[in-house]
Parts: C-alpha cells; structure tokens; sequence
C-alpha cells in the first residue's frame, strides 16, 4: 500500500498534467493543432480507460476498440439524423440509406433524434455488452491470455457484422457527412476550442474519479485480485462480480471517448473498431504505464504525438514505423512499468551507483520486482 | 510499488513538457500565412505507404511526384515551383482524416491529390468542405458523389460499362453471374451493371459479396460450376483478386466459356496473381500499360526510369498523373493573388489534357472527368491485350442508375420532371 505522503504527491502530478492540458489553448490558436490535440487527449481517456481494466484489474481487453468504436458510432447516429441529407431534403434519410435502398428509419436509429438518449446509449451500449461478455468470461473464471483471446475475437466479430450490415451502419466507409454537435448553445466544432476543452476537462475528472476509485475499497480488492485472484476468492469476495463492474465502466469510459472522437473527427468508421486501434491501445497503455491512469494517458498522448510529428517530417517518411517500433522496444526493455516509471529507475540506478558492490543482488532483485508484477 | 515523490514530480512534469514540445509546430502561430506565398505553390500529396493498400497507393504516390517533377523541371507554374507535401496516412481513414487537416489547415496547400479507398475519400471530405479547399481523387469509384471540394479523375460506373456489358453479352451470352467484395463500390457497380443487363435482356443467374480479403472461393467457384453462367462479373478487390483468379485456374475452369469480366483487375492484380492465372481474363477501364499511344510509351518510360525497370503503371496511376498536369493547366491560367483552391476548381473546370490514354476534359457540369474506356484481355505475360476501345471519351455521368438525380458545380440538386 501506498502511503499518505506519496498519495499526495501523486495527486500533485495529477494536477500538473491536468493544468497543463487545460492550459493548452492559451497558447495554441491554431485550428488544426488544436484539433490534433483534441484527438490525443481523446486517445488519452481511451487509454485510461484500459489502464482502469488491465492495469488495476489484470483484466487483458483486447477488445477495448469495441467500446470506442460503438460509442463513436452512437454519436455519428445522432449527428447524422440532424444532417440534412443534400439528395433527398430535410427529414430525409441518411445519404447511405438511400443508397443502399433503405425505405424507412430503422427501428434502432429512431432513439436516435434525442441527444439525451445519445449520450446515454454512448455510454451504456458499450457498458451493457462488456456486462454480457464479462458475465461468460468471469463466471467462468476464464483469465489472462483466453480473455484477450476471447474479447479479440469479439472486437473481430462485431467489426464484421457492422462492415456487413452496410444499409444500416454505412458499411466500410462507416457514416460521414455529419452536422456539428450543438449542446446547451455552445457549438462542439471539430476545430474548436469548446470540443478541446470538453476533452481536457473530461479527461480531468476521469483521472481524478479513477484515483478516487482505485483508492476506494473496490479499488484495492480489485488490485488484490489483479495480484492474487484465488486468495481474494477464498476471502469471501465474489471475484467474478468485481472483475464485471470494472469491465463494464472501463467499457463506458472507452465509449466516452468514442463518442468525443466522432465529434473531434467528423465521422465514424468501422477502423475505429478494428484489430489495430485496439492493440494500439495496449502498446499506449503498456508504454506510458498501464498500472498508473495518468501513465496510461500520457502514454497514449506521447505515442500518438511522436507518431505524428515523425511520420508528418519529411525526413521519417520512409522509416517512421520503425523507429516506432524501436522506441516501443526500449521502452519495454528498460522501462518495463512505463514512461511514467523513469523517476523509478533512475532512483534506482543513483541508489545502486551509491550502494557498495555486495549490496548489488538484493538490490538487483528489488528493480526487477515491479518488472515481474507487470509481466502478469 | 515504490515511489520517490520527487523523482516521480519531476518525471511526470518531464514527460508532460516533452509531450508538449515535441510537437515542433506548437509555437508557430501560421494561420496568416498566405496561398502560395513566397513563389511556391504548396500541393499535398496523400497516399498510404504503409498498410493494407500501401502497394497500389504507392504507386499513386510515384505518379504524383513525377508530374510535379516535369512541371518543376519545365521551369514550374507561370515561374513559381510547386513543393509537394508528402504525409503517409497509414492506409487508415482517421489517419487520413489528421493529415488531410495537417495539409488543408497547417499547411495551407491549395489543393490535395489523395486517396485511392472511398472510406478515406469520405473521411477526408469534411476538412475539404469546411475549409473550400480542393480534393484531387484519381480512383475509379462508385459514383453517386458530387462534392463542390473534389475532382474526380477516375471512371464512374457508366464509364466502365456502358460499352462492356452490351460487349460481353455479345461475345458470350445473356447469363451473368455477379461476385464483388462486400462494400459500397461492387454493390453500387452491380446496381447499374442489372440496369444494362435488364435494358439488354440479360440475366443475373448470381450474386454474391464476399468480405474484403476474402481468399477462400471454393462455395463460390462451386456456384459457377452449378449456375453455369456466360459470364462472371468480378468487383472483386485487393488480395481476393488474386485468390479468385488462382482457384478458379485450379478448379479447371475455362475463360474461353466462362471468362472473369472486371473492373477491378489492373497490372498490379494480374502480376501479383502470375500472368498464367490472368490470362483469358477481360477487364474494362480507361487506361492499360501496354496502350500504343505516343503520350503513354512516353510516360511508361519516364515512370520505369525514375522508379525502376520492374515498376507497372496501372488505370489508378494513370489519373494520378494526369490530374497534376491538369491542376497545371489551371493554376496557370490564374494571376499570382488569385491562386486559392476556389478559383482553381473554376479553372479547372473544361480544361483539356493529352493523357496516355486520351484526350481527357474535366467536365465542368459535374467536376467529374471525360475518359475513354477500353477492354482488355489479359495474356500470359501479365499485359493486357486492347480489343476494343471506345471511338469517342464517355461523358462522365455519376448519377447515371438514378433518373430524377443530377450533379451540379453546386451540388446535387433533384432533377424537376
């Protein structure tokens, strides 16, 4: 356990990040900078939202884009009702049904109208499948590599299906040309300052309530169980029930940010439900430090950050990907607990530096110590 | 776990400052900066080349910064060069998305050249119609778009088709079998593929959707078999090419009695499959490699030596590079203050280029381009042999399966009847 003094002091570095991300708009005016930065920090809550699950919980979820993209796609729903469609007018059909010869609104787009129920389902659709999954998956007392197995092949299924189901969903192209979300008067633009300060701010509380959480006594068991799943059990808790609810809000959370992407990117897209975004997820996770909510947030901001800065350099054209790879090498290698460890381990090198030859195994053991809690 | 508080403090401030400063942008505050400013004409070029469709849109790639080589070699645009901003969008349409921004607001480009998926073309379009900046689209597609912020360059369905089907049914027969990879593009091409056939009194004895990379056809070649169709009508994209080719040779069947008629199927497919699997096989579209035209030998050559002996030119690449000489043409008709992406589409619009395969006309009724369709079969040596080619270029017409529906430089607007 942690103790008062450290609880403090990681509130502090919580609340230096957060300053810093809701200062950003002071400096930058710049649409488009902007508008990129809006998208890491939604990268950012989505990484936290698996840090909550695989880094509290030991909770592998290789499936997280499934909750992205469906929040994402709830949001596009919403947004494409109140598009007028350029062929038919208003009170049309979205553009794709009509070219996939769709009549009539389907039933499940009706709820759609109402930005309330948007917001909720965007939330709760991502919730309720995690809850179905995660009954099957820890009733059964499945764990480790056949949740990532299971929840990968959930994400691959549902992609699928709404690739295929294109008359309703718009397919591979996913659904575009949508109108600007519009709440309480204030227009959430993709280039705005308003949808930037909606991230940074929602990013905020999600770390500060996960801290909150992860310090409740939920939050300990659920670190007991990442650690020791059988003993927690033989204590009389139901295991089964904590690893579901932590499931299920990380779910939310990750459709939280699905549905800030739809309004930072104007569109949704089956991609953002695909194989790469989800393993893209962990890479952030596990380079910013899943078993920290602020490591996993900076880690999806930094990779992404990198990731674009390179591959937008004329000079990285041809080899950005390999030195993204690299990079995610070293830091696996040297770092194994994250970015947000470095203050770790160059304390550990000084202390080694100062210690004297014989004290070099016990302490040798000590560093490698949260390197195998992380391998789990 | 441990925590040295400060070393921890001054980490996390570390990182958060590195995370804020990489970004080498952050401080330069560009958005005064003007359209081509300083004597150079900034254009983006936005092709994957890394991911899924890395390979052909390399290619796009190649064609593009070629053009801008031989107008930058002829002395440039009215004396100013054109400086292309090249961004790998990672065969992925959010990243597409990200970097169109990059080169529409960042960069202040006057127009993009990009995209060879209609999933990227929709998820770049936003930042094209927000910021009425210019899309340069040189694919072949599904039609049924009529943006005011986009050129399109490629064929749209009644380009390819309207000499082919009454071809095919001439040559072979009235029994059609249709199979095409499960999205927009194949179902938009077979909508219009059952008009012609219904117009000319042929059948559809199939249709089927197979999911993207799909490489498994043995249920579907079975359904050939049983079906027995004259023709079998392929939209079939990517790696699924390949496969379908391969397995059909593998399951005896005959192109003489049953040949694979596509759109879909270029140099790049019929080289990946081997020229053997290819072979017998016909294709419809506006360009092929080995077309005897003194402007294609010219740009085949110059394409194999600044790119290397092996590399192909297919009917994607083809639009790719001519669609910069166009942008040429009209940025050239403007005066040094008028260079915006607005008054190039203006210009743009009836400009005429000798294309390899053609004298082509951006059609100012529609943005969409006059082309000259052909059919080609492909032999044993991975070229195609031209059969037939159209007398006259196809006027472009994108709403074609959709009487009542028609495209305008304002838009598409319902057609009062």
């Amino acid at each position: 356990m942690i103790s008062q003094r450290q609880t403090t002091h990681r509130l502090a570095a919580y609340a230096v990040f957060c300053v810093v991300i809701l200062l950003v708009p002071l400096f930058v005016s710049d649409a488009y900078l902007l508008n990129k930065f809006a998208r890491y920090i939604v990268f950012g809550i989505l990484s936290l939202a698996l840090s909550l699950s695989w880094g509290y919980a030991g909770i592998l979820n290789l499936g997280q884009a499934v909750s992205f993209g469906l929040g994402s796609y709830c949001m596009a729903m919403a947004l494409k009702l109140r598009t007028i469609p350029i062929q038919t007018g208003a009170g049309g059909l979205p553009d794709f049904m009509v070219w996939n010869n769709v009549h009539t609104l389907p039933w499940f787009w009706e709820p759609f109208h109402s930005y309330a129920f948007t917001l909720f389902a965007g939330l709760a659709v991502p919730a309720v499948i995690a809850f179905l999954i995660g009954w099957f998956i820890f009733r059964a007392r499945v764990s480790g590599v056949y949740v990532a197995i299971i929840t990968l092949a959930m994400l691959v299924v549902i992609n699928l299906v709404i690739i295929d189901q294109q008359r309703y969903t718009g397919g591979f192209n996913g659904i575009t040309d949508l109108t600007t979300f519009k709440l309480f008067g204030v227009e959430f633009g993709a280039y705005s300052v308003a949808t930037y300060y909606l991230a940074a701010v929602i990013l905020t509380l999600l770390l500060f309530l996960g801290l909150a959480l992860m310090n409740s006594k939920t939050g300990l068991i659920l670190q007991a169980i990442r650690d020791d799943e059988t003993r927690v059990r033989y204590f009389g808790y139901d295991v089964a029930n904590y690893q579901n609810f932590i499931f299920c809000v990380s779910a939310a959370v990750a459709g939280l940010a699905g549905m800030l992407y739809t309004l930072v990117m104007e569109f949704a897209s089956p991609t953002f439900l695909a194989v790469p975004i989800s393993l893209s997820i962990v890479i952030w996770c596990a380079v910013g430090g899943r078993a920290s909510l602020l490591g996993a947030a900076l880690g999806a901001i930094v990779v992404t950050g990198v990731q674009g800065s390179l591959s937008d350099s004329k000079t990285f054209l041809d080899t950005w990907m390999l030195i993204m790879g690299a990079l995610f090498i070293v830091v696996v290698l040297f770092l194994p607990n994250g970015l947000i460890s470095i203050g770790d381990v160059i304390r550990g090198r000084r202390q080694r530096r100062r210690r004297a030859a014989p004290a070099r195994m016990p302490e040798h053991a000590e560093i490698a110590a949260p390197g195998r809690s992380a391998a789990r | 776990m441990k925590i040295n508080r400060r070393n921890f403090l001054k980490g996390t401030a570390a990182a958060g400052v590195a995370a804020a400063t990489g970004f080498p942008h952050i401080w330069i505050k560009n958005a005064s900066l003007a359209y081509a400013a300083g004597g150079e004409i900034k254009v983006g070029v936005l092709y994957s080349l890394t991911g899924t469709t890395a390979i052909i849109e390399t290619s796009l790639n190649h064609a593009t910064i070629m053009a801008i080589e031989e107008i930058n070699a002829a002395g440039g645009i009215n004396g100013m060069k054109v400086v292309p901003v090249v961004e790998d969008p990672a065969s992925d349409p959010a990243t597409f998305a990200e970097k169109a921004r990059r080169l529409v607001v960042g960069e202040k480009c006057v127009s993009v050249f990009g995209s060879y998926t209609s999933a990227s073309r929709k998820a770049v379009l936003p930042v094209f119609e927000k910021y009425h900046n210019l899309y340069w689209y040189p694919t072949l597609y599904e039609g049924r778009e009529c943006s005011t912020n986009v050129i399109y360059t490629g064929a749209v369905p009644n380009q390819q088709q309207k000499d082919f089907i009454p071809w095919l049914i001439k040559n072979f027969g009235k029994k059609f079998y249709l199979i095409g990879s499960n999205y927009i593009y194949p179902k938009e091409e077979n909508n219009v593929c059952k008009i012609l056939l219904k117009r000319l009194g042929g059948e559809v004895v199939g249709e089927e959707y197979v999911p993207l990379g799909h490489s498994e056809f043995s249920a579907v070649i079975n359904k050939f078999k049983e079906t027995q169709p004259n023709v079998i009508f392929s939209t079939v994209v990517g790696d699924s090419v390949v496969a379908l080719h391969r397995q059909y040779k593998a399951a005896g069947l005959n192109p003489k009695k049953m040949p694979m008629a596509s759109l879909t199927t270029s140099e790049d497919e019929v080289a990946a499959m081997g020229g053997e699997f290819g072979a017998g096989h016909f294709t419809s579209a506006p360009y092929f490699m080995s077309y005897d035209s003194p402007e294609n030998h010219r740009f085949v050559e110059a394409f194999k030596k600044r790119w290397g002996k092996d590399k192909t030119t297919n009917f994607v690449s083809e639009p790719a590079y001519f669609q910069v000489h166009l942008f040429r043409q009209a940025v050239a008709k403007l005066g040094k203050g008028d260079i915006t992406p607005p008054q190039i589409r203006k210009a743009a619009w009836g400009q005429e280029y000798k294309a390899p395969e053609g004298l082509v006309k951006i059609d100012p009724k529609n943005s969409h381009t006059y082309l000259w369709p052909k059919i080609g079969e492909w032999q044993a040596s991975g070229q195609a042999k031209i059969i037939e080619e159209s007398k006259e270029w196809v006027e472009p017409l994108p709403y074609w399966a959709y009487p009542g529906q028609v495209c305008t430089p304002t838009g598409m607007v319902e057609k009062k009847s």
